[in-house]
């Protein structure tokens, strides 16, 4: 059974691990989840960014089903993931140590 | 290629060298009989900031701050009558910290204790059996602490100030009343503890020396062409604070497929609410003795280092956004926008840590610092001004 809007069934193996609700978590999972699965949800959700971001710009966050707030927490997540994969790539190791240091307090996407 | 792009010409010798030239004693960073005197003479002495005002967004809103080198706690509040005050969290029968929450809304505030009840103004309003008592209600309040507002941050003052904030800042007040960040309402925010002295962690984030080594891939953009080290165009000095004008690499590679998305979506975001404020992305702000601010709007943090002893410090970064996220679009962009930061920032605080273990063993007596760590020499001559001056007085009064 789908959760996500419409087009965005590729996203479904990654509910689970991705669409984490608070800023501070969605950094973490960043460098907690296995490299390969990582790697996996960024070749599926790169290309749906754009649409996806489209998509929920036609509605207010007070109107978002429940597809919509996993989908927006999922690009929210991908925001973190595409650094590590786009930036850092081999250093990501190395750098996920050293994120734990510096932990997110606080966002306006938590409130 | 852009052929256009102006030839980088980087700041000389002979610009700083009224700074001095001389080593200096490597001793400051890590002698906890040197931090003593910091306390007083830097930090019972200055304007520190706690805050912003939209962590007060309405009247009875109030927000709790530890203040470690000092020991202090500090209440900030906005009261009915829309003053923002500060007080310390001390209950003024025996000494209880009166808040316990980090941040709230009340207008009144009771101690847990005897329940001594006292008012937004810190006067004491009520207390149990107080005829019982040898003093008059009014000779109660909570202590006052000082407090100014410059560009929606809230200073606090736990001496006797002998400037205001705004004045000490100059024209640099003006400039950064120009800025997001005198508007925001919103705040992204990460922290870290570091084992550290407090003026070798600020130092770091004040030097783009070592911004090629420690940041290959994050900040790497920012060094290359004529500008190998990316060192900045300009250093400014205004009082004890200090400026840089960075310099912005104009061979940008072409962006990554994710990142390329979010970089517009950051700029729309901020075009949108009117914020692509020209220059602002060059302007770098250290405010003493340990604030700074990044002007630009997509990335604008401010960083604050606490001390809490001479090896140990704590930072605060903090993005300023202005208006709720209005949508998607812009709700990803300031999550992508405080992420790149946080990616560059985490980089430094291990080797930060590294230099602060060299310096304990005493190995060193002497740092040398080069034309592009004048801010690092700017801020140590002001630091160690005042801390020489305090132990003056100290031996002129007998106490050392
Ligand atoms: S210490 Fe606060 S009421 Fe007694
Ligand atoms: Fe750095």
């Amino acid at each position: 059974m789908s959760v996500l809007p419409e087009g965005y069934e590729a996203l479904e193996p990654f509910v689970a691990t991705y669409a984490v609700d608070n800023a501070g978590r969605r950094a973490e999972m960043r460098g907690e989840a296995p490299s390969e699965v990582r790697d996996a949800f960024y070749a599926a959700a790169q290309p749906l960014l754009a649409p996806a971001l489209d998509y929920l710009d036609t509605k207010q966050f007070a109107d978002y089903d429940s597809g919509d707030k996993q989908l927006m927490w999922m690009m929210l997540s991908l925001a973190h993931v595409a650094i590590a994969v786009e930036i850092q790539q081999e250093d990501e190791e190395r750098h996920a140590h050293l994120r734990s240091f510096m932990p997110v307090t606080r966002a306006p996407a938590d409130f | 290629m852009n052929t256009h792009a102006p030839v980088f010409e980087s700041v000389a010798k002979e610009d700083v060298a009224w700074l001095g030239t001389d080593p200096i004693p490597a001793t400051a960073y890590y002698d906890p009989a040197y931090f003593e005197l910091e306390r007083e003479a830097v930090f019972r002495r200055g304007w520190i900031q706690m805050g912003h005002v939209c962590e007060l967004p309405e009247p009875g809103s109030f927000i709790r701050r530890e203040l470690e080198v000092l020991k202090a706690s500090i209440l900030i509040l906005r009261s009915q009558d829309e003053e923002i005050r500060a007080f310390h969290n001390v209950c003024t029968h025996r000494g209880t910290q009166l808040v316990e929450e980090a941040a709230g809304k009340q207008s009144r505030f009771t101690c847990p204790y005897h329940s001594w009840t006292f008012g937004d103004d810190g006067s004491l309003l009520s207390a149990p059996d107080f005829e019982q008592f040898n003093v008059a209600k009014e000779d109660c309040g909570l202590s006052k602490v000082h407090v100014e507002v410059v560009a929606g941050l809230i200073f606090v003052h736990l001496g006797t100030p002998e400037s205001g904030m705004r004045e000490s800042m100059g024209p640099l007040a003006d400039r950064m009343d120009e800025l997001p960040i005198a508007r925001a309402t919103t705040i992204s925010e990460y922290v870290y503890e570091i084992d550290a002295n407090w003026k070798l962690t600020y130092d770091n984030f004040q030097e783009n020396y070592h911004l090629r080594f420690i940041h290959p891939s994050t900040a790497g953009q920012g060094c290359g062409g004529d500008n190998p080290f990316g060192y900045p165009e300009e250093y400014g000095f205004q009082g004890p604070h200090r400026t840089q004008t960075i310099w912005t690499n104009p061979e940008t590679g072409i962006p990554s497929a994710v990142q390329g998305v979010s970089y517009m979506k950051i700029g729309e975001a901020l075009a949108k609410r009117d914020l692509m404020i020209p220059g602002a992305e060059k302007n770098y702000f250290a405010l003493f003795p340990s604030f700074f601010l990044f002007g630009n709007p997509g990335t604008h943090f401010s960083h604050v280092v606490y001390p809490i002893s001479a090896n140990k410090s704590r930072g605060v970064i903090r993005l300023y956004w202005v208006g709720d996220d209005e949508n998607a679009s812009e709700r990803y962009a300031r999550e992508y926008g405080m992420a790149m930061t946080r990616d560059i920032h985490v980089e430094d605080r291990s080797v930060i840590e590294r230099g602060q273990r060299g310096l304990e063993s005493g190995a060193l007596k002497h740092i040398h610092l080069q034309t592009n760590e004048a801010l690092l020499r700017h801020f140590f001559n002001e630091v160690d001004g005042r801390v020489q001056a305090y132990k003056a007085e100290l031996e002129a009064q007998g106490a050392l």
